[in-house]
């Protein structure tokens, strides 16, 4: 399947569900970070290949989280009066190449001349540092980010749309192979390849095309140095707290307010972190929260029901895009298996580009 | 690669890219002889790892070449088994990130250390090193 034909899929989703014309699209945001696929150029084959050609169209890149990248950028284009209706499509073609090269390519994303040049950093390793530090100071065991694995399995499993949708046991998780200590693969997110696309509309215009609309209330955004050298402490991601300070102040909402959250799981030590930099719990009770499955369907805030990146797969550009969607299915009671009950109304999508390089919080809510 | 019906490409590229280093060639040459160098904006003091010859702190575009120290102490670390394909004829490797007594953070391979000695907290050195091909780089060994 070809970028434009794996974009296609979700762009008429949203466009039919939206129930809205291509043609009244002004805006049309493609993430999508790139370099393992063929196309230089991915927004105007997209477009192209949905019949899009003619809207003001741009790829927008913040490594895994340029798919909140795009949403940011069509939501602006509507907040700042340029566009009635827009669009953010999140696309990545991960397969193009063999699995070997996707390696090398992401272990690049960091800063190449200091720390792969001469280090061979790998994506695993650069979270390893991370659940080391914070094995060290707050007592963190191989046995919780396990946890994460299993929990993500297990939602996986009731997801038609989940890359991975078989259960596996806390044992096999931890049996795995090790690709950067204390990193094994089921620690891992797999390489994906998949999109998401939604629409945004004015609030006038919201009124008009659907009962049921689903708001953001605010997009919190933050960013980290490149080398990781540079960076404070190891035990949670700095762009995170900030974007969700910021997200959180924006919306006038706090952690106590989210009903459902997508968390940024690209490793299983960037779930526990993410409960702790969102304010889910305090910091260094991560592993509390998985342990007492405070963040399973039915506990005191239900994260990554979809499987997350873990389970349900990370295609890099896509998933900022695809939590967006997961959160509005939740909010209108459509999450089918995997949907969490809904008390407040308000939903959380959490998305990281790199190690905390880029980090986007999203709050939705419902009318 | 994708498992579903695919044309195999005719056309390959391979990337190798020129890595400039006019402005921070100091570093890489006090390297070759076994020294640790970086810079420290004359303006405002900030001391930076990596070096660079514009401070990030005041914008100021003069500095001094300043001693980096080579006691440090490991903050974290990772053992990379998977390693990228450029790095296959490499063995494991371990992946340190460690704080000079400077309040500098270096990231670095650590050599001669087993993966369960490792600990953060144990104290490091750092060593110039010379890769096969000659180019400089530079390591932490256990103090």
């Amino acid at each position: 399947m070809s970028i434009g034909e794996l974009a296609f899929e979700s762009i008429k989703q949203a466009v039919d569900d939206a129930r809205v014309e291509r043609k009244d699209i002004g805006n049309v945001v493609i993430g999508n970070m790139g370099g393992w696929s063929q196309e230089s150029l991915p927004a105007v084959i997209v477009d192209e290949y949905a019949g899009l050609s003619g809207a003001e169209t741009m790829r927008v890149e913040a490594a895994c989280a340029s798919g909140s990248a795009a949403l940011k950028s069509a939501y602006s284009s509507i907040l700042g009066g340029e566009a009635d209706l827009a669009m953010a499509v999140g696309v990545e073609k991960m397969t193009e190449v063999d699995t070997s090269t996707a390696v090398e390519l992401i272990g690049r994303a960091g800063s190449y001349f200091w720390e792969f040049e001469n280090f061979g950093m790998t994506f695993p390793a650069y979270y390893a540092l991370h659940a080391v530090a914070h094995m060290n100071r707050f007592g963190t065991t191989e046995e919780d980010l396990a946890r994460v694995a299993v929990k993500a399995h297990r939602y996986g499993a009731m997801n038609p749309l989940a890359q991975f949708q078989k259960e596996i046991t806390l044992e096999r998780a931890l049996g795995s192979q090790v690709v950067a200590w204390p990193l094994k693969l089921y620690d891992a997110c797999p390489l994906t390849d998949g999109s998401a696309a939604v629409v945004l509309a004015s609030e006038d215009l919201a009124a008009k095309l659907t009962d049921t609309p689903v708001w953001i209330r605010g997009i919190g955004s933050s960013s980290d140095s490149a080398n990781l050298s540079r960076r404070k402490s190891y035990v949670g991601l700095e762009a995170t707290v900030r974007a969700a300070k910021s997200a959180y102040s924006k919306a006038k909402l706090g952690p106590e307010d989210i009903d459902v959250a997508t968390a940024h799981d690209c490793f299983t030590i960037a779930e526990l972190m993410a409960y702790e930099d969102l304010g889910f719990c305090k910091k260094g009770e991560g592993a509390r929260m998985i342990r007492e499955g405070q963040t399973e369907l039915g506990g005191r805030i239900p994260v990554n029901l979809d499987g997350g990146l873990k389970a349900k797969g990370h295609p890099i550009g896509a998933t900022g895009v695809s939590m967006v969607v997961e959160i509005t299915k939740q909010l209108r009671g459509e999450a089918g298996r995997h949907q969490a009950p809904i008390r407040k109304g308000v939903g959380l999508a959490h998305n990281v580009g790199g190690t905390g390089h880029y980090a986007y919080v999203t709050i939705l809510a419902r009318d | 690669m994708s498992e579903e019906p695919s044309l195999h490409s005719r056309r390959g590229l391979t990337l190798k890219f020129d890595l400039p280093v006019s402005k921070t060639r100091e570093f890489w040459d006090s390297l070759r002889n076994k020294k640790l160098v970086t810079t420290k904006c004359t303006k405002c003091g900030n001391v930076c790892f990596p070096p660079q010859s514009d401070c990030p702190k005041c914008m100021g575009g003069e500095f001094e070449w300043v001693d980096l120290g080579r006691d440090a102490t490991l903050v974290t670390y990772t053992h990379v088994t998977v390693r990228p394909p450029s790095f296959a004829d490499t063995a494991p490797y371990i992946i340190a990130i460690g704080e000079l007594s400077s309040g500098v953070k270096v990231l670095a391979w650590l050599e001669g250390v087993r993966r369960e000695e490792a600990k953060p907290g144990m104290k490091l050195r750092m060593e110039a090193r010379s890769s096969m091909e000659g180019n400089p780089y530079y390591v932490f060994v256990r103090a």
